[in-house]
């Protein structure tokens, strides 16, 4: 049996099992309930991106608010923890967002005949894409890891702060929500709601899965680079806190 | 507040020995409106007429992301950003007094792009030349506020004049979609609509809530 190298080894090795395990039962689960549920009688077979799609969406957007919050905590506390859980969360909800934004055109194709359209939702949700695109942009383009945090945390908690007049803009300028109001209204046909719920369960657990394990490698890279600062400390060499 | 007089002071002096930033975004602002014009489908102008008020505010706001683009380009030299982020003063009334001089030149960079834009699509702005210029400053201190925070930011980091307009423009929609929709109403019947004034009056409120409290972290020392 080899020895754990110390520097590479999860920090928080329970949290990794447990998410671990959970998102690999959450899946079985419901991959089995998806499989078995009913198909709808107008739009057939595509309407199971019901079961990817939205819960997709609760991820991304929980994703970004947890990086604004995040930011928020980082300003407020100056914790680098606090900026590499913001960083992990971004990444992570943008990946969901992308999920989303992909898999929505399917469904769109097959119902609303057209691959887009500027619907309120979906302009809502591309912009904040877009906003959190930038975000990422900004933490590569800006040297220096505090520097990098403060900037990353104000335009963070700009970005969703910028949500609710996005909706009003959106809304004022007529792009009206053509999106199902079925789950507002609690009409989810019969043996729906079960498959539904448990994608909604897996998604987030996915979402936590992945945010731990990004979160592993902002702690690493951190390390890694206070250990080549020391290092260069100790051979006497110039360094900047802002490599 | 003597900050703020201060820097808006230094702002508007050194720009007016200069006058570089003003001429940059004037000039740039008359060859958006002839490129826009030159891109409009062939046939009467009145075609267009429906799309007037958002050609006229995509002008404004690629003018305003140049000007913000320079607006603390000088303060780099000879460190004089760490100089500003040293004064023992609220950082906020140095947004401020940045933000209040760009949002001067901008009005001066909107009068003649609105002019100019008047003339190439054949629109007469005098009838509504008041409420237009409400339209106008509400739409300019939007952009101004919000505009000042991520330049700041932007001029800290490699490809300051590409990150710029990318942090800007998503979250310039509400006041984007408020102006062009007021302006829009003007043209139509002169009448000035409460919703997208509305609109604009509380985005405005809230980018420079934002703004002026996230300054504070924006400035290194």
């Amino acid at each position: 049996m080899t020895a754990r190298n110390p520097a590479t080894a999860p920090a928080h090795p329970g949290w990794h099992r447990a998410t671990g395990l959970a998102l690999a039962a959450c899946t079985l689960v419901w991959a089995v309930l998806v499989w078995n549920a009913p198909l709808d009688s107008v739009q057939g077979v595509v309407q199971k991106i019901l079961y990817v799609h939205p819960p997709c969406a609760f991820a991304a957007y929980l994703g970004f608010f947890v990086t604004a919050a995040a930011g928020a905590l980082y300003l407020w506390q100056g914790d680098p923890r606090w900026d590499r859980l913001a960083l992990s969360s971004a990444e992570v909800g943008v990946l969901f967002c992308t999920l989303m934004l992909l898999t929505g055109p399917i469904w769109a194709k097959a119902t609303w005949g057209r691959w887009w359209s500027w619907d309120l939702r979906l302009t809502l949700t591309l912009l904040l894409y877009l906003i959190y695109i930038a975000y990422l942009l900004l933490r590569s383009f800006t040297e220096g890891s505090e520097r990098t945090a403060r900037f990353a945390s104000v335009y963070g908690i700009a970005g969703a702060a910028i949500i609710p007049l996005n909706y009003f803009a959106i809304d004022m300028a007529g792009g009206r929500s053509i999106h199902p109001e079925n789950l507002q209204r609690g009409s989810l046909g019969a043996g729906m709601a079960a498959p539904f719920a448990m994608a909604a369960v897996t998604v987030i657990v996915a979402y936590f899965a992945l945010l731990f394990r990004r979160m592993e490698v902002a702690d690493l890279r951190e390390a890694l680079a206070r250990r080549e600062a020391e290092a260069a400390d100790a051979r006497g060499e110039a360094t900047s806190w802002d490599t | 507040m003597r900050v703020f007089a201060a820097v808006l002071w230094k702002d508007l002096l050194t720009e007016w020995r200069s006058r570089d930033r003003v001429v940059a975004m004037a000039v740039f602002a008359v060859l958006v409106v002839v490129t826009l014009y030159l891109a409009a489908p062939p046939g009467p102008v009145a075609a267009a007429r429906t799309h007037l008020s958002g050609l006229l505010w995509v002008t404004i706001v690629f003018a305003a992301v140049l000007g913000l683009g320079r607006a603390f380009a000088l303060e780099l030299e000879n460190e004089a950003l760490s100089g500003l982020a040293l004064a023992p003063a609220d950082r906020g009334w140095i947004f401020l007094g940045k933000a209040t001089a760009s949002f001067l030149l901008l009005g001066v960079v909107q009068v003649l792009a609105s002019a100019v834009f008047a003339l190439a699509f054949d629109v007469d702005l005098r009838p509504i030349a008041l409420p237009y210029g409400l339209v106008a400053a509400l739409g300019g201190l939007g952009l101004c506020s919000i505009g000042t925070l991520f330049s700041a930011m932007a001029v800290r980091t490699s490809y300051r004049e590409v990150l710029l307009p990318i942090l800007m423009l998503p979250l310039m929609v509400p006041v984007l979609l408020g102006a062009v929709h007021a302006t829009a109403a003007l043209l139509e019947d002169g009448n000035l609509p409460a919703g997208p004034l509305r609109l604009l009056v509380v985005s405005d409120v809230v980018y420079l809530i934002v703004s002026f409290l996230g300054f504070e972290s924006v400035l290194d020392e």
